[in-house]
C-alpha cells in the first residue's frame, strides 16, 4: 500500500508527467509562462483543482449515477475552479487580472478531467486526492521550469528581480508563446534521451 | 439502491447543482468587500497611471491603501456632470470614503438614453490641472473601458489607459499591454468640430498631420474599431463639457491661475452661454 501511494505520488511528476508524457494541458502552459509568478500561481490553483475535485468525486464515486458521471464531475470541477477565482480575485488580484481568462479555462483542463475518469472513480478519497495533487505538481513543474527560462532570458529577471546585468538585452522572441513551445519541446527531448523507454520506435 | 433510475438521476443532479450554488453563494458573499476594495483600487490606478502620476505596474507594487492615499494626495475635485456638461453633484475624494464613478456599463447605457450621469476627475500636477474622463464600449469578446486625461482646457490629451476583459492575448489585449499605443495618445486632440467622431483609429496608420487619430493595432481591428466606438461615443457625451472648458479657456488669458476651473460662480450663470462665458466671469477683469 505505501509502495503503491509512493508510485501515486512520484509517477505523475516524472515518468508520467502529464504534460510532457501524457501531453495534457499544452495551451496553457504556453500562454501563462512569460513570468514566474503568474506560472507559480497558475500551478498552485491547478494543484489545488486536480486536487480537490479528485478528492471530492471520489468521495462521490459509489453514488453517482452513470449516465450524468460527466457532468457531476463538471460541476465539482466547475466549483472548485470558480472557488479558486473568487479567491485569487480577493487576495491576488493584480495577477489574476494577469492570468486572466485561463483561471477559468482550467475546467478545460484535460488533467482535470483525465486524472477523475482514470484514477478517482475508481480509487479511494485520500490516494484520489494524492494523485490529484501529484498531477497538479507535475504540471506545475513543467510550467515552472518553462518560465524560469521565459523570464529570465525574455525579462532578465526571476520573480520580478533583476537577476541579469542591466546591460542585458531582452530576447523578445522568448517573450512570445511560440518559445515557450520550443522550451517544451526542449524539456520532451531531455527527458525522452533519459528515460529511453518512452522514445517511440 | 439503483443509481441508474430516473428518479435518483434526477434527486442527485438537482442536490449537487444546489450545494455548489450554496458553496459558491457563500464565498462570493464573503469575499465581495475584498474584491470590490481591489477593484476600486484598480480603477483609481488606471486613472493615475492614464493622468501621468505613476506607470501601472508601480502602482500594484504600492497596495491598495496606498493607491487610494495618493489618489486623494493629487485630486483636485471629482465630480458628476450631465448631459449638457452641467455639474450635478460632487465626488467625495477624502481617503476614508473616495466615491467613483465606475459603473461605466450603466453610463453607457444612459449615454443612449441621453440621461447620463458622467463623472469628471480633476487632478492637479505642478499647479496644472489634469481632466480625466473614462470611456466604455464594447471589444471583440467583451467590454473595454479605459482613461483619457485631458490637460486644463480640454484641448489636448496627456494621456490614456485602456483595460479590457477578455480581449485576445497578443493581440487585441495589446490596448492594455502595449505602452507604445497608449504613447500614441499624448498630444493628440479631440476635433470638437465633429462631434460624432471626434477621435479616430485608422487600420493602415493615420496620417502624420491628423491630430485627431493614431494608429490601429495589426491583427486587432475589431478591437481597435471597438475603442474607436467607445471613445467616439463617450466624448460626444462630454463634447458639452469639453468644448465649454475649451472657450472658457481660449476666451480667458488668465485660465492658468485657476479662474476657469469651474468656481460655482461659472455655474450659476454660466453653462447655458458658453461662447459668452468669459463675459460673466469676474477675473476675467484681473486677467
Amino acid at each position: 500500500m505505501n509502495e503503491d501511494l509512493k508510485k501515486t505520488l512520484l509517477n505523475p511528476i516524472f515518468k508520467g508527467n502529464p504534460i510532457t508524457v501524457l501531453v495534457l494541458g499544452i495551451c496553457s502552459s504556453l500562454a501563462v509562462t512569460v513570468q514566474l509568478k503568474g506560472a507559480f500561481v497558475m500551478a498552485l490553483s491547478v494543484i489545488i483543482v486536480t486536487g480537490l475535485s479528485s478528492f471530492v468525486v471520489s468521495l462521490l464515486r459509489n453514488s453517482i449515477p452513470n449516465r450524468v458521471r460527466i457532468i457531476v464531475q463538471l460541476v465539482v470541477v466547475a466549483l472548485m475552479v470558480i472557488l479558486v477565482d473568487q479567491v485569487l480575485k480577493a487576495y491576488a488580484y493584480a495577477i489574476d487580472k494577469q492570468l486572466s481568462v485561463y483561471i477559468g479555462l482550467i475546467i478545460t483542463n484535460c488533467i482535470v478531467m483525465g486524472r477523475i475518469e482514470a484514477f478517482a472513480l475508481g480509487n479511494k478519497p485520500i490516494p484520489s486526492l494524492l494523485d490529484g495533487l501529484a498531477n497538479g505538481a507535475g504540471y506545475g513543474m513543467i510550467l515552472i521550469i518553462v518560465a524560469f527560462f521565459r523570464e529570465l532570458l525574455g525579462s532578465g529577471t526571476l520573480f520580478g528581480l533583476r537577476v541579469l546585468p542591466a546591460s542585458y538585452v531582452p530576447n523578445n522572441l522568448v517573450i512570445l508563446p511560440p518559445m515557450a513551445l520550443i522550451i517544451l519541446g526542449c524539456i520532451v527531448w531531455v527527458q525522452r534521451s533519459i528515460q529511453k523507454d518512452l522514445q517511440e520506435k | 439502491m439503483n443509481t441508474n433510475s430516473n428518479v435518483y438521476t434526477i434527486v442527485y443532479t438537482t442536490l449537487i447543482v444546489v450545494v455548489a450554488a450554496a458553496i459558491l453563494s457563500i464565498a462570493a458573499m464573503a469575499l465581495k468587500p475584498k474584491q470590490q476594495a481591489n477593484i476600486k483600487a484598480e480603477t483609481i490606478s488606471q486613472m493615475l497611471t492614464a493622468a501621468g502620476f505613476s506607470s501601472k505596474e508601480d502602482l500594484a507594487k504600492l497596495g491598495n491603501d496606498k493607491v487610494l492615499a495618493m489618489y486623494s494626495q493629487n485630486i483636485k475635485t471629482a465630480f458628476l456632470i450631465d448631459a449638457e456638461g452641467n455639474k450635478t453633484g460632487e465626488l467625495e475624494t477624502e481617503v476614508s470614503g473616495i466615491e467613483l464613478q465606475d459603473n461605466l456599463k450603466l453610463e453607457n447605457k444612459n449615454i443612449q438614453n441621453g440621461n447620463p450621469s458622467l463623472p469628471v476627475y480633476v487632478f492637479e500636477k505642478d499647479g496644472q490641472d489634469i481632466n480625466v474622463i473614462p470611456c466604455y464600449g464594447a471589444g471583440l469578446w467583451g467590454p473595454i473601458w479605459g482613461y483619457l486625461a485631458f490637460n486644463a482646457d480640454c484641448t489636448e490629451i496627456l494621456g490614456a489607459y485602456f483595460d479590457h476583459d477578455s480581449e485576445t492575448p497578443g493581440l487585441g489585449a495589446k490596448i492594455k499591454d502595449e505602452p507604445s499605443f497608449r504613447e500614441q495618445f499624448k498630444g493628440k486632440k479631440l476635433n470638437f468640430d465633429n462631434p460624432d467622431n471626434p477621435f479616430d483609429i485608422v487600420k493602415g496608420g493615420a496620417p502624420a498631420d491628423n491630430l485627431s487619430a493614431i494608429d490601429a493595432i495589426t491583427g486587432a481591428t475589431m478591437t481597435c474599431n471597438g475603442l474607436d466606438a467607445a471613445i467616439d461615443t463617450w466624448a460626444k457625451a462630454y463634447m458639452p463639457f469639453l468644448q465649454k472648458k475649451a472657450a472658457a479657456a481660449a476666451g480667458d488669458d488668465c485660465c492658468e491661475d485657476g479662474c476657469c476651473e469651474g468656481h460655482d460662480h461659472d455655474h450659476d450663470h454660466g453653462h447655458d452661454h458658453a461662447h459668452h462665458h468669459h463675459d460673466h466671469e469676474h477675473n476675467h477683469q484681473e486677467g
